[in-house]
């Protein structure tokens, strides 16, 4: 059950929850919906909601089932952010370009991130609305050297044009399962130990348990 | 010999040899058909039940002999008064005060009793407690076994289709439910570790047999889940080591001051004007309320699930879009607030603590349920600022003084003009006052009912006096004389005995 662990033996499934952070209207909605279904302000969009949105993808012949989790963007709800992002493998931060605030709130979003789940989590810096280039308030350069300071990756998208997106998931996932492995290599070693403590005189062949952060990812 | 070896074949069935309660176990023909468990459960029960039968004879017994010996009592000190006067009190103090003692003895065991049938332990007390805490654990496993019998017989018949790991699963499941119970002293937190490294140890023993068939692994662990959790929902379930309640309580009064709290404040994206938006409001409500009637955290998500997709429905009809988190969570606080979901707190913490986790961490029921994490957080913190009011605003809501829908300004009257005309045509409405007047006209039969039932009391209660004061008159009338009748002999009677005839006597024929 816990990550990497539904797998079994013929090639690991990974599950990712992944929270989409950012002030509302930034496109949050319109960029998951476009990512999930492909679909663009469509009238025909058949899903009843995009609040809670998954994609299967194969990577490099792995599984990857990611579970992308929309949040509230007022403000009102900011406090409410630790309820959300809890257990998350990642963050994807939406600002709009032609919004600085919107900019300055994922700032904020970042330093709590860090704050609270440490390094553990894998963040996504994404200036959306790249179409409207000419209406453009906040530079590029600001916005990538301020993504590299925090250690976090900077993509450009567009929802409407369909541009950057699917860059943006795949390499996020890709991101997650290099922290996963590597997690799973530092359990391996300490591993016996600790589940041993837990759980008695039982076997100790499986794998490491769910444990925050990292570890509960996958539902199997 | 042959021919019995034969028979023995043929009689010997598998399902003879098993328990005939079908814990999985083997059953003994000594202890009529029972497995040694099984067998000691009938035993003590059987045994429980006359121990409380002797009790309350013993006590009853008790009570007479108490009544009889007040009675014989009060008239001996009342003789003994005269002769003995400096003592009349020491004579009755002794042994009243032993009667004195063995009420509170019996009050004492009482309350322990009806403590422990509330406190959340459960089956198998530890040995060295006394004989009313066993007293109690019976009628608590029978209790029990009533309602959460049906889960064990469906666990049993999904189980047999696994066969030998079938009963592995179960004996396990039995052994964590038993070695559960005894570890009831644990706080809540140390309760919830254990049931998660029995999901642990157990999801993961599953997924080696199954080779990694995660659904076939889920599928059983669901039922592990509901298995488990059903049974262990009394004693886990708000327990009393947690404060738990109080938060419920707190909750409670929150939702209840915050009930002026609109939808327009929260900027909730329903249009409950449309016929089809408010019929799944009340949807969701109702879901969200029957949440607290379950008993297997799965079960309370999938109430949640529902009214999470009731809420999206009403969204969706009333934007045409499809909602995201933006509109969903504040229409769920907005349907929280409405429903006043019965101990909120408690069933929140109740599913952190005993859901399997990989439904909770990743799966769109851990979505929702994380958004009504949200809602209740929310809720709890809720002030002016999060509704957009000044604080003399909203503390004049939260003591009453004011009410949103009533405000005096000009601008809000002709709102409220408006929502009348709105009355007349919305359906909802209409049927709401159609409702209204049914109700009070309910009302108006119960208060005639209610008189009659009062006057109906009354002619009860002057019926036996008057029967009294007849029965008084007829006496009056009619005193009861005794008259003296001389009762004698049937023979004394009979003066004249000379004159009779002899009495016949047998003649004999000769031949």
């Amino acid at each position: 059950m816990a990550a990497g662990g539904a797998g079994g033996n013929s090639g690991k499934t990974y599950s990712f929850k992944v929270v989409l952070l950012g002030e509302g209207c930034v496109g949050k909605t319109s960029l998951v919906l476009r990512y999930c279904e492909n679909k663009f302000n469509d009238k025909h969009i058949t899903t009843l909601q995009a609040s809670f949105l998954t994609k299967k993808l194969n990577i490099t012949g792995k599984r990857v089932n990611l579970a992308i989790w929309d949040t509230a963007g007022q403000e009102r709800f900011h406090a409410l952010g630790p309820i959300y992002y809890r257990d998350s493998n990642g963050a994807v931060l939406v600002y709009d370009i032609t919004d600085e605030d919107s900019f300055q709130k994922v700032k904020n979003w970042v330093k709590e991130l860090r704050k609270m789940l440490g390094n553990e989590i894998c963040l996504c810096i994404v200036g959306n609305k790249i179409d409207l280039d000419k209406d453009r308030h906040v530079s590029v350069e600001e916005a990538e050297s301020y993504a590299e300071s925090v250690g976090a990756k900077h993509y450009h998208t567009s929802a409407k044009l369909n541009k950057g997106i699917e860059e943006l998931f795949l390499d996020l996932c890709k991101r997650m399962m290099e922290t996963a492995q590597a997690e799973e290599r530092l359990k391996g070693n300490g591993a016996s130990q600790s589940a041993s403590s837990r759980r008695g005189v039982q076997i100790v062949d499986d794998e490491p348990q769910a444990t925050p952060a990292g570890g509960c990812c996958s539902s199997g | 010999m042959s021919q019995r070896t034969e028979r023995r074949g043929i009689h010997v069935d598998q399902s003879d040899l098993l328990c005939k309660k079908g814990c999985g176990y083997y059953g003994n023909a000594a202890w009529q058909g029972l497995c040694s468990k099984c067998w000691r459960e009938e035993y003590q029960r059987v045994r429980q039940k006359q121990i409380q039968d002797d009790w309350a004879l013993a006590e009853k017994l008790q009570r007479e002999e108490e009544a009889a010996y007040a009675s014989s009592h009060g008239v001996q000190t009342q003789s003994h008064a005269q002769s003995t006067p400096p003592h009349p009190g020491h004579a009755s103090l002794g042994p009243f005060s032993k009667f004195e003692e063995k009420k509170t003895n019996e009050k004492t065991r009482k309350v322990t009793t009806v403590k422990k049938f509330f406190s959340p332990s459960s089956r198998s007390a530890p040995k060295k407690e006394t004989q009313e805490g066993k007293t109690t654990s019976p009628s608590i496993s029978r209790h029990a076994s009533f309602e959460t019998d049906q889960v064990s017989r469906d666990f049993v018949d999904f189980l047999k289709n696994l066969q030998k790991p079938g009963r592995e699963i179960h004996k396990q499941c039995r052994a964590f439910i038993v070695n559960m119970s005894s570890k009831k002293d644990l706080s809540a937190e140390e309760l919830s570790e254990c049931v998660q490294d029995f999901y642990q140890g157990m999801a993961d023993r599953l997924m080696s047999h199954f080779k990694g068939s995660s659904d076939s692994v889920e599928q059983v662990m669901d039922q592990v889940e509901k298995y488990i959790m059903t049974r262990l929902y009394k004693s886990v379930f708000c327990p009393e080591t947690t404060d738990d309640e109080k938060k419920d309580l707190a909750t409670q009064n929150r939702i209840r001051a915050l009930h002026w709290v609109t939808i327009q404040m929260l900027c909730v994206s329903m249009d409950e004007e449309i016929p089809e938006v408010s019929e799944n409001v009340v949807k969701a409500i109702t879901d969200i309320i029957e949440m607290d009637s379950k008993r297997v955290p799965r079960d309370k998500l999938a109430c949640i699930t529902r009214c999470s997709k009731h809420i999206f429905s009403a969204i969706r009809i009333t934007k045409n879009e499809p909602a995201s988190a933006d509109d969903f969570l504040p229409a769920l606080i907005y349907i929280v607030l409405k429903a006043n979901p019965p101990r909120l707190q408690s069933n929140i913490q109740y599913i952190t603590r005993f859901c399997n986790p990989s439904r909770l961490m990743t799966g769109e029921d851990g979505y929702y349920f994380t958004n009504l994490c949200c809602a209740a957080a929310f809720i709890e913190k809720l002030d002016a600022q999060s509704l957009n009011l000044s604080p003399e605003e909203f503390e004049r809501y939260m003591s009453g003084q004011a009410s949103p829908r009533l405000n005096s300004s000009e601008g809000d009257w002709a709102q409220t003009g408006s929502a009348l005309s709105v009355t007349a045509t919305n359906p909802v409405l209409a049927q709401l006052n159609h409702n209204l007047e049914l109700l009070s006209g309910l009302s108006s039969k119960q208060e005639k009912l209610m008189e009659a039932a009062q006057s109906l009391q009354a002619d009860l209660l002057s019926w036996p006096e008057s029967v009294e004061r007849e029965v008084h008159d007829i006496l009056e009338k009619y005193p009861l004389e005794i008259l003296s009748c001389t009762v004698s002999a049937i023979d004394a009677n009979n003066v004249d005995n000379d004159n009779l005839p002899p009495p016949l006597t047998p003649q004999v024929f000769a031949g």
